[in-house]
């Protein structure tokens, strides 16, 4: 994950404007990031139409056949087409992105606003509590979940979820921080604002545009994650055609099928780095500051 | 720089504990019965199975379990594994120096190479230089470092021949450290490169370079000293990040290291090694961060005198 990300200066209100789109397909990034990304969400919701074959049927062809003409992929060990399996494929990886970063920001979202809003005690153990976390590292709390829930797909973009919550509760926290102290915030107390309105209706929409870049960052390392532990044999089991899962199967045939290995690999790594340049490129656009980098 | 110091032990310390107290939870929070889970892949006698009840403290109220753990684990007893029983503290202990051999080599790698790439890239920023050294970098984090383990394994290890497909020795190292190493480099490039852009823009560089100082002598003694404090800052946590993508790069290389463990024992539900695991991983962590903390104090005098 990345190491640091700075708050997104920019307000909610710039989001819903059509310049936002114009301006991120502008930007060299976020173009290649959304076409990318659009690629992806094409295959997954057109699977069953794309992919000329059905992605569990065994002998779709002959067994570890080399790209050709029928099978652009080749087939695997039990000549099941695999294009048509990373098609199908593409499903998941989208799912598992979505979902398990789906939970991190919300919890994390709930744990930063609280930690932000109630300030004194409740902010140090809370965030007290997100820095032992981190320090566990993501992968080390994955598999802490993984031991508790058992192995499985499902179980593995749980466990993924809650490995980074603390990641978005202290990113959130950070923004909450600055605009708590911001005059219009101040003013808003001053006014009599409950609780609930200063939250959602003032911290709230301020954090909204960092979260959407963090987010969309996060699918990246979400998939990545994913695709390893269903790598190592704790997430997706066969014969799901998930990308990691494929990978590993692959181990063992490098030598006399090495196209088992390649296509799966580039599937994950074009992913990975369409949602990367994708939240760079709205970065950029909501922050213009970045641009001089 | 004491304060500092002993802030730094004491938040260590919390951690620690908090680390514990977590592990003791973690089998509680199992659906069913964890012992019964953990002898669900072999045979098994009921008075077996009570015996290791007896041995977890699983038959007594969670608080007191809590202060068994702790008063064990003064005594460095971290219990037995199940699949074999052997003290837990002796299995990690002896699988450990093949993890720390990997990470230092990693961490020389990615240090090396990301550095030299971010500076190159920062050195000619806005050119075409600039532009080739970030998309190889960008194209490093997206690249899964399993993928890339196999890539290099099928072309050094199959095709080539230069080095084994898996095994103990040094020569065997350089493969998996390659594969962590490079990926964390892509990482350490595009931070260098921005630590040292802010550095090239400030006011001591362009004094440097207006009082007629040779060109080489203001980058490598001038900037690049002071863009290499942010930079350390940053070690800890590219420490914490390795040791996590050495248990799978480990599995990748069948390199027996805790990561490779940590995975068996993941499969096996054996919990009193995956609690083990977490309470090491975690402290080896935290301390190697507290080590770099202080260092970093060192550096730079912000802190120091602070």
């Amino acid at each position: 994950m990345a190491a640091q990300v700075e708050p997104v200066s920019a307000s909610a209100a710039d989001l819903g404007t059509g310049s936002f789109w114009w301006a991120l397909v502008k930007s060299p990034s976020g173009a290649i990031g959304l076409v990318i990304v659009a690629v992806l969400v094409i295959a997954a919701i057109g699977a069953p139409w794309i992919a000329p074959f059905d992605p569990l049927r065994m002998a779709a062809g002959p067994r570890l056949q080399p790209p050709t003409l029928t099978h652009w992929f080749g087939t695997d060990d039990f000549g099941r087409d695999l294009f048509s399996r990373i098609v199908h494929g593409a499903r998941l990886t989208l799912m598992i992105g979505t979902i398990a970063v789906g939970i991190s920001l919300t919890a994390g979202l709930l744990l930063g606003l609280i930690a932000g809003y109630a300030a004194g005690w409740t902010e140090r153990v809370l965030m007290r509590l997100v820095d032992v976390l981190f320090s566990f590292t993501e992968i080390v709390i994955a598999l802490a979940c993984l031991a508790i829930l058992g192995v499985g797909l499902t179980n593995a973009m749980i466990a993924i979820g809650i490995a980074s919550i603390p990641f978005y509760a202290r990113i959130t926290h950070s923004v909450v921080l600055v605009e708590r102290s911001k005059p219009y915030f101040e003013a808003a107390v001053a006014g009599g604002a409950g609780h609930l309105r200063l939250i959602f209706r003032h911290l709230l929409p301020n954090v909204v545009p960092t979260l959407i870049v963090v987010g969309t960052l996060g699918i990246s390392t979400a998939v990545l994650a994913a695709a390893g532990l269903s790598f190592l044999g704790l997430g997706a089991q066969p014969p799901q055609p998930e990308w990691g899962f494929m990978l590993s199967s692959s181990r063992d045939l490098i030598s006399r099928a090495p196209w088992m290995m390649f296509f799966p690999g580039i599937a994950i790594a074009v992913t990975v780095l369409g949602f990367n340049l994708l939240g760079d490129g709205i970065r950029e656009v909501l922050d213009p500051r970045q641009r001089q980098r | 720089m004491l304060r500092f110091i002993a802030q730094r032990l004491f938040a260590a310390a919390i951690t620690i504990w908090i680390a514990t107290i977590a592990v003791t939870l973690l089998i509680h929070l199992v659906p069913g019965d964890p012992v019964q889970i953990m002898y669900a892949t072999f045979q098994s006698t009921p008075e077996q199975i009570e015996a290791t009840r007896t041995a977890l403290g699983l038959d007594q109220p969670i608080h007191i379990q809590y202060f068994m753990y702790l008063g064990r684990l003064l005594e460095g007893d971290l219990g037995r594994t199940i699949v074999g029983n052997q003290p837990v503290l002796d299995v990690l202990l002896a699988r450990f120096p093949a993890t720390l051999l990997l990470t230092t080599a990693s961490l020389a790698i990615a240090v090396i190479v990301g550095m030299s790439l971010g500076f190159f890239a920062a050195l000619h920023r806005g050119t075409a230089l600039d532009v080739g050294a970030m998309l190889i970098a960008i194209v490093g984090v997206s690249m899964p470092h399993f993928w890339l383990g196999l890539i290099l394994l099928f072309f050094f290890a199959l095709q080539l021949g230069w080095f084994p497909v898996a095994g103990s020795d040094l020569r065997s190292l350089i493969l998996p450290a390659l594969t962590l190493g490079l990926a964390n480099a892509a990482v350490l490039a595009r931070l260098t490169r921005s630590a040292m852009i802010d550095i090239f823009d400030q006011d001591f560089v362009r004094t440097a370079h207006a009082k007629g100082l040779p060109r080489t002598l203001v980058l490598y003694r001038h900037a690049l000293r002071a863009g290499l404090v942010p930079i350390v800052a940053l070690l800890g946590f590219q420490f914490a990040y390795l040791m996590g993508g050495a248990i799978v790069v480990e599995n990748v290389f069948a390199w027996n290291g805790v990561g490779r463990l940590a995975i068996e024992a993941v499969f096996a539900r054996d919990y009193p090694l995956i609690q083990g695991f977490i309470l090491f991983f975690a402290t080896i962590v935290v301390c190697v961060s507290v080590i770099i903390d202080v260092a970093y104090a060192f550096l730079d005098p912000r802190i120091r005198y602070g």
